[in-house]
């Protein structure tokens, strides 16, 4: 385990337990804090299992042969399996009334997300590509200043954050606020994604897909809530 | 989980994970100095990744994966060098065909004297070098893909 990458994984706890906390009996109902949190860590820990399970048989390491492998996080969690993974233990553990936890847990997971791209801070990990902006900088002695894209991510997040809480107080039909969130998140990626330096293809279409899924829930639960039943 | 699809998840990680090179297809590594590791530094004209690495270290299993990827994109412009140190040759044999490392050059180290020499202890390493032989960064620990990106592209701007 690499303890920087817990460290931030401990502040992304954090951000969405304080946006679960702010929300709570504001436009989430008081006392439903603690069952979304337990749902939403366990749905964390399920992702970012699997997404170290593929990682590893992507990178051509076998879980079975190799189990001790799975611990060493820092050698990559695939991040398109991990949030597949993680959405649907979540879907599942909150299936008997979905799309109203799914709504009173959207502005947190983007909280948490945003604590975790903001935690780049603590690990020395915020750059990006070569900038010449002014707030473009060097870190580890390099002689390139560059964006600090994940304080971009970070900050867009936040944004994010507040958009969908006031949009969560307007009351609009259920699922709308959670398709709202999914497009934002992948929307932010999308849009620092070319700000990052990467080795192998990057994940737009993955991003591209998730902005054109939480759009189009959105719509469907809007069309859905108007057609008559 | 019945029997039949523990053997299909079983045989389906089995595929996903199968080695690109037959150990048969790895030759044994030629043993080097600190003398002519400073030497192959000073006289690459291209910027140099050193990875150190054994057979017998976890974490290097763990990053490398991003290595032979980083190898297959920079390869042309960046010489990736292996240098496996306390290790026999089996074991790395085993583990360059494994994990299809079999694009570097590959080093055996069998005392250690290469790190030691470059004042760093412990495996893995990732040195990154600038033509000539300057040090520019000295990863310790289990590289990860955003650092590996970095600092390739740092190596590539000088």
């Amino acid at each position: 385990m690499e303890f920087s990458l817990l460290g931030a994984a401990l502040l992304a706890a954090l951000g969405l337990y304080a946006v679960l906390w702010y929300e709570a009996g504001r436009t989430n109902a008081a006392d439903c804090t603690r069952e979304l949190w337990d749902m939403a860590l366990g749905s964390a820990v399920i992702g970012v299992l699997v997404g170290r399970l593929v990682a590893m048989i992507r990178g051509g390491t076998n879980p079975l042969t190799h189990p001790g492998d799975i611990l060493i996080v820092r050698g990559g969690v695939d991040t398109v399996g991990a949030a597949i993974a993680a959405s649907a233990a979540f879907v599942f553990m909150a299936r008997r009334d979905l799309w109203t936890r799914l709504d009173a847990l959207a502005p947190a997971v983007l909280g948490g997300l945003a604590a975790w791209h903001g935690a780049c801070l603590t690990r020395g990990a915020c750059l990006g590509t070569p900038s010449d902006l002014p707030w473009a900088y060097a870190e580890h002695g390099g002689g390139v200043t560059r964006h600090p894209t994940e304080l971009y991510a970070a900050l867009l997040l936040v944004v994010g954050v507040i958009l969908v809480i006031w949009w969560k107080r307007r009351h609009p039909p259920a699922g709308i606020v959670t398709g709202t969130a999914v497009a934002v998140a992948a929307g932010v990626r999308l849009a620092t994604e070319p700000m990052r330096p990467v080795l192998g293809a990057g994940l737009e279409w993955w991003y591209l897909a998730g902005v054109v899924l939480g759009v189009g829930l959105a719509a469907g639960r809007f069309l859905a809530a108007r057609s008559p039943q | 989980m019945t029997p039949r699809l523990g053997l299909a998840i079983s045989l389906l990680l089995a595929a996903c994970s199968s080695s690109a090179v037959s150990v048969e297809e790895v030759e044994a590594l030629p043993p080097t100095t600190p003398v002519e590791v400073r030497v192959l530094l000073e006289e690459s004209e291209v910027p140099v990744v050193l990875n150190v690495w054994a057979s017998w270290c976890t974490p290097c299993r763990s990053e490398a994966p991003l290595l032979r990827r980083a190898h297959a994109e920079q390869g042309d412009d960046v010489r990736f060098v292996g240098i496996d140190v306390r290790d026999d040759q089996d074991g790395a044999r085993a583990f360059i065909a494994e994990f299809g490392l079999d694009g570097f050059d590959h080093f055996f180290d069998e005392s250690g004297a290469v790190p030691a020499d470059l004042a760093a202890y412990g495996v893995p390493l990732t040195f990154f070098f600038a033509p000539g032989g300057e040090l520019i960064e000295l990863h310790s620990g289990v590289i990860d893909e955003r650092t590996l990106a970095l600092q390739i592209d740092e190596l590539l701007r000088r």
